[in-house]
């Protein structure tokens, strides 16, 4: 993935000032940056949500997005929001999903509604679509949010498997605690992207 | 016959009219209302009004037409009951699904299936809040032509439905569009019924949103003169707000990359080649 000069502004409020960004494969990255420094809009344009003001963004091959909040459908099931993203995907078979799902222990929750899971388990499945099609980059903002310290701890097991895999991970945090965990860690301040160092800062 | 293109085989307009229909299905709240509101409203609407008859002229047919007052009003009733459901529903819908529309389209789903998908619950859920209606008619009195009463609720339910999505997807906060459904439906109904206004015959109301289906509806109920002139009027303003509709789902539905869906391997396969998706602005 390939991002030069990302600038985007709501109204007068100028929030990225010019973001330049490669993600190179079998990387795990990090933004870190303070609540309201643009890391969920930066990952939107990212994603496709959101056009920028001005700049480009380039990805090589399929991407996996994963929303800050869990964008689900309530009156669906577990399994039937697999299946209705297998078909976006255009998958054979939903392999990987179950793999996703068993990574995270959530399987058994398979025929329940979205609308009446838990905060962890919606975010489990929110990751689980991001995740379901194998792609080579994800972007994650705040992925882990309602995760209790077990499945926080399978969550980084995923993420070290899939930078063994040739997949590259970008996750967005307004903390560092997990700094000692990624290859490439920056600060999104003051609309730029800057490069830190990932020893632990927290 | 490849693997790969056996694959690009989805099933994708039937995966997504079924969820479309699934989630109306689980809109409890939707589900009480025809229950109960339909035929609470034509109910009240019937036996509380007096039967006193009421003169007026019928612009569809030209003729003076002497109905009992309740019998018209039960008309209105229903079809301000379908209009309000069929609006609700799809608003709820559209209000709630938006970013979930959105993420499938993102993913690869191709948007005119979604759409068409909306577009088959939205006329299923209005036929079958239309028979039910007009079962519920009949159970009280005769109308003339109860199949152009069935018509005429399903045309005025479609139009509300289109509009629920407009609604749901140009406002922010769900009780701005509930207001919206309403004060639309109350405005557009009450300026038609000759018992309330007595411009009911009169130029502006040929321009509200259900004026086609009120007077095929009235038409069907007292009189024996076909109306499909004013079913295609119902029809033309379906299609205009089906189009703010789709206008409004094609916005917010964009992908900024410019992608476009395509079929990726099975999970477990690496990709063969580098699919650019790139978007760029200056």
């Amino acid at each position: 993935m390939e991002v030069t000069g990302v600038h985007h502004a709501y109204g007068r409020r100028v929030v990225l000032r010019g973001v330049d960004l490669r993600l190179r494969p079998g990387v795990l990255a990090g933004i870190v940056g303070e609540n309201g420094a643009g890391k969920t809009t930066l990952l939107r344009i990212l994603s496709g949500e959101l056009a920028p003001d001005r700049g480009t963004v380039r990805h090589h091959g399929g991407f996996g997005y994963c929303p800050q909040a869990a964008v689900l459908n309530d009156a669906l099931t577990v399994r039937q929001h697999l299946d209705y993203f297998k078909v976006a995907y255009g998958l054979g078979d939903l392999r990987r999903a179950e793999e996703v799902m068993e990574a995270l222990q959530f399987s058994e929750y398979a025929d329940e509604r979205a609308g009446v899971l838990s905060g962890g388990t919606r975010q489990k499945l929110n990751l689980t679509l991001a995740l379901m099609h194998d792609p080579r980059i994800l972007l994650l903002d705040e992925p882990y949010q309602g995760f209790d310290w077990e499945t926080y701890q399978r969550f980084w097991e995923l993420a070290d498997r899939l930078r063994e895999d040739g997949r590259s991970v970008l996750v967005v945090s307004h903390l560092a605690y997990d700094a000692e965990r990624l290859d490439v860690l920056w600060r999104l301040d003051g609309g730029l992207l800057h490069e830190r160092t990932t020893e632990p800062t927290a | 016959m490849t693997p790969v293109r056996a694959i690009c085989r989805r099933p994708l307009f039937l995966t997504a009219a079924r969820y479309a229909l699934v989630e109306h299905l689980r809109n409890r709240f939707a589900m009480v209302l025809i229950a109960l509101f339909v035929p609470v409203w034509t109910a009240l609407a019937f036996w509380s009004v007096p039967s006193t008859p009421t003169r007026f002229r019928l612009r569809a047919t030209g003729q003076p037409l002497t109905p009992h007052g309740n019998q018209l009003t039960e008309i209105t009733g229903a079809l301000n009951a379908v209009t309000l459901i069929v609006g609700f529903m799809m608003f709820a819908a559209s209000f709630t699904g938006g970013h979930f529309d959105r993420r499938l389209a993102l993913a690869g789903y191709p948007r005119t299936h979604l759409v068409l998908a909306k577009l088959t619950s939205l006329t299923l859920a209005s036929a079958a809040v239309a028979v039910y209606a007009t079962a519920l008619t009949r159970t009280f009195w005769r109308p003339e032509q109860p199949v152009l009463l069935a018509a005429a609720l399903f045309c005025a339910g479609i139009t509300y439905g289109a509009l629920g999505v407009a609604f749901g997807s140009l406002l922010r906060r769900e009780v701005e569009g509930m207001f919206a459904i309403v004060m639309t439906s109350v405005i557009d109904l009450a300026l038609q019924n000759p018992l309330y206004s007595s411009s009911s015959d009169g130029s502006v109301v040929r321009y509200l949103p259900s004026y086609g289906a009120m007077q095929a509806a009235t038409g069907a109920g007292f009189s024996t003169t076909p109306l499909p002139k004013y079913l295609t009027i119902q029809a033309g303003w379906f299609t205009a707000a089906a189009l703010v509709a789709l206008l409004a789902f094609h916005f917010r539905t964009r992908n900024t990359l410019g992608g476009r869906s395509t079929c990726r391997r099975q999970a477990g396969s690496m990709p063969t080649g580098s699919r650019d998706r790139a978007t760029a602005r200056s």
